[in-house]
Order: C-alpha cells, then sequence, then structure tokens
C-alpha cells in the first residue's frame, strides 16, 4: 500500500520537474565572484567563497561542529571504560604503526595547499582523524591525551575569533583581508593574505573534534 | 553507439530522475522499516541524492573545474564556485547531526533495551 | 560516452540502496550504504567538481561508516 502512493508520488514529482521549461542561458550567479577572485582571492575559487566571501557562515558551521561534539561527549563518557579483549593481529599492529605518519603528512600537505589545488581545511582535518581512528582500532592502550587535544581545540577557536576582531578595527569589515595580497602571487604558496591562515585554523579545529568523537565512540560502553 | 547520450537535455533528464529515484528509494525506507539504525542509513541516503541533484543541474560538458592554475586561465569557462561551498557545508552538517542521533539511540538503547519503534510508547501512559 | 558512464552510475546506485535497505541483517546494510557513498564520489569527480568529491569520500567512507559500525557494536543486534 505505501509502496502504491509512493510510486504515485514519484511520478507526479517527476512530470512537474522534467516538463516546465529549462531556460536556454542560466543567469549564474558566481560569475561576479569570479571576477573578484582574480583580483582580491586565491587561484582556488572554491576556497575564496567559503572563507573570504561567506566567512561568517564557516564561523556557524564550527560552532554546528562544536555543539555536535559536545553533545556526543557528555553523553557517552559517562560510562566506564571498556577495552577490547582480543589481542590485535601482528599485522595491524606492525601496519599501523609504519602508516600513521604518511597519513599524518598528507592530512598535512592537503590543509597547507588548500588554496592552490583541490582540498582545504576541513579535508585535511577529517584525514588526519582517520590516522589517529586506526591507530586507536588497532592498539588495546592508546589513548588520546585528553588536555592536549582540549587546549588545541580551545585555541583554534579563540584564534579564528580574533583574527576577525582584528579585521574589524583596521579596516572596518569583520573577517577583512589585512595582510598585503598581491595580484602578482596568485599561485605561490604564501599569498592571499588571511584566507590560508584561517583554513589551517578551521582544519586543526575540525581534526581534534574528529578525534575526540571518535574515542568516545570506541573507548567508552560495555567491555566487548 | 551510444552517441544520443551525449545530448545536454538528456543528460539533465537522467540526473534529475536518477537522483529523485534515489530520493525515493530512502523515504520507502524511512517509512516502512522498524530498526532505528536503518532509519538513519535512510535519512542519510535521502542527502546523498539531494546533494547529487544539486551539483548535476550545474553540468555542462564544455566547462572545467573552478581553479586558476597553468593552462586553464579563461574565467568565462569555468564551473561556478557557489553550489560547491554550500554543498560542502550541508555535507559536514549533516553528519553532525548523525552522529548525535545514533549516539542518542545507543543511549536509549542502554536503558530499555528495545529496538523497535513499535514499542517505543513510554509516553502514551 | 560521457552520458553512458552517468547513466549506468546512477543506475547502479539505485539498484545498491534499494539492496540495503531491504537486508536482514544490519552489517550488510551498513557495507551496503558504503557503496552508495563510493558512486557518489565517481559522480561529482564527472561533473567538475573535485572539493566537493574529496570531502564526501572522507566524510562518507570515513566518518560516516565508522558512527554506524560503532552503533553495530554497541547494540549487538542482528536484525
Amino acid at each position: 500500500m505505501s509502496g502504491f502512493t509512493l510510486s504515485a508520488v514519484f511520478v507526479l514529482t517527476l512530470l512537474k520537474l522534467l516538463l516546465e521549461n529549462i531556460p536556454q542561458s542560466m543567469h549564474r550567479a558566481g560569475d561576479s565572484l569570479l571576477e573578484l577572485n582574480s583580483t582580491d582571492g586565491v587561484a582556488n575559487g572554491v576556497t575564496t567563497v567559503v572563507v573570504y566571501f561567506r566567512g561568517f557562515d564557516t564561523l556557524g558551521e564550527i560552532a554546528v561542529l562544536f555543539i555536535a561534539s559536545l553533545g556526543i561527549g557528555l553523553m557517552l563518557s559517562q560510562n566506564k571504560r571498556c577495552t577490547i579483549k582480543a589481542q590485535s593481529n601482528f599485522m595491524l599492529h606492525t601496519a599501523a604503526k609504519l602508516l600513521f605518519p604518511i597519513i599524518t603528512l598528507y592530512g598535512i600537505y592537503v590543509m597547507v595547499y588548500g588554496h592552490l589545488s583541490p582540498g582545504g581545511g576541513f579535508q585535511g582535518g577529517v584525514i588526519i582523524a582517520s590516522g589517529v581512528l586506526l591507530l586507536l582500532v588497532s592498539h588495546r592502550d592508546f589513548e588520546v591525551p585528553h588536555s592536549f587535544i582540549v587546549a588545541l581545540e580551545t585555541f583554534a577557536g579563540v584564534c579564528y575569533v580574533l583574527i576577525g576582531l582584528i579585521g574589524l578595527f583596521t579596516l572596518d569589515v569583520f573577517l577583512g583581508n589585512f595582510l598585503p595580497h598581491d595580484i602578482s602571487q596568485m599561485g605561490l604558496l604564501m599569498s592571499g593574505g588571511i584566507i590560508p591562515i584561517i583554513y589551517i585554523i578551521v582544519g586543526i579545529k575540525v581534526g581534534s573534534e574528529m578525534s575526540m568523537i571518535a574515542q568516545n565512540l570506541i573507548k567508552r560502553g560495555d567491555d566487548v | 553507439m551510444f552517441e544520443y547520450l551525449n545530448d545536454s537535455t538528456t543528460i539533465k533528464y537522467i540526473v534529475t530522475i536518477g537522483s529523485m529515484a534515489l530520493f525515493f528509494v530512502g523515504l520507502f525506507g524511512l517509512l516502512s522499516q522498524k530498526h532505528f539504525i536503518k532509519i538513519f542509513i535512510s535519512i542519510a541516503t535521502m542527502e546523498t541524492a539531494l546533494f547529487l541533484f544539486f551539483i548535476g543541474n550545474m553540468f555542462n560538458k564544455n566547462f572545467t573545474a573552478p581553479i586558476i592554475s597553468e593552462g586553464f586561465t579563461d574565467i568565462a569557462k569555468m564551473n561556478d564556485p557557489i553550489p560547491h561551498a554550500l554543498i560542502l557545508t550541508a555535507i559536514v552538517i549533516g553528519m553532525a547531526v548523525l552522529a548525535l542521533g545514533v549516539s542518542m539511540s545507543i543511549e536509549y538503547y542502554k536503558l530499555t533495551g528495545n529496538t523497535d519503534i513499535d514499542k517505543m510508547n513510554e509516553m502514551r501512559h | 560516452m560521457i552520458g553512458f558512464l552517468i547513466l549506468s552510475l546512477f543506475l547502479g546506485i539505485v539498484v545498491v540502496a534499494f539492496a540495503s535497505i531491504i537486508q536482514k541483517k544490519l552489517a550488510d546494510s551498513i557495507i551496503l550504504f558504503m557503496g552508495v557513498g563510493l558512486g557518489s564520489v565517481v559522480l561529482f569527480f564527472i561533473f567538475n567538481a573535485p572539493d566537493v568529491a574529496l570531502t564526501e569520500a572522507v566524510i562518507g567512507a570515513g566518518i560516516s561508516s565508522l558512527i554506524f559500525l560503532m552503533a553495530l557494536k554497541h547494540l549487538k543486534a542482528e536484525s
């Protein structure tokens, strides 16, 4: 019965979406932004939009991630600490110790070169967190040091708002670009002013939050 | 052999039908399953279908990615960077909401011990 | 050539998603959900969006699947 109604609604939605007129020349909203990008931004267009033209939305997204991590930490860390009883495999043990520096190096590369090639802060931070996850799964008594991660995350969050306030006091624009950014340096590593700095701060915060989520999910609960 | 499939209107039709079919498969799973982890999997499938619909309607064969590098310096032939930025934020927030929902379900299971949504009627008595 | 690739990928994704919902065990359902994420990463790359493809790859295959597998461990359920 529910399958029949769902198929009927599916056919009606398709008829409505396909039979409307597809406009011949779409007016794209991003053309003006791409022109501004060649004089004010960095080589990667998406990075400029996320960090500089829409920097306030990125601040809100980091706040949402922080609240989610806070909720998971509050709910799951009341249980007692659990250990995995089975001894891990010898191959997994050795391979995880060999792979963890390579994964961290790749994550830092994606984070730092985020304004010249596809990538950025979010992707690099989550790559580093997946390397930590590999170590958590393969070693029985490895724990992420709690106070170090908390200090790192707080420092990154405070630095983001401080940079925005410095931009407000010197240029009358919140998150304004107050470092020198020349058009002649597009394509080099040190270009774009504060854009690479903010993306690195976002990457550090996201990576440490994902590591705490992973540790709370794996190491708290009843014994397996 | 399949040359008639490379038209731009045909590709828009394929993208619309395919992503709407994935959305309705997810909706069918949301309405008919009883285990609450399967309900979360259906919600995640629906979100993936929406992202595919959004990005697929901006596809044009002659355009390239919005990154300036050697050999690709023509701005008029680049894709639009605004939908990419919106979808990036949406993917991360969808994952955060999913994580919070799943951990709440784990706590509920530890409290009462049932995983069936038909038996969750503590608020009725 | 591109149209044929997009059509076959969409067909594969819809079939794998439907198979993931009607499974009886929970572990099979989660593994087939990872297949949906893999197909969508290839589709995002064909649509000239490399940033979105990278983000969906690390979050869909890394963190989202980790959350579901840890829920399976805490629940110890089979249906």
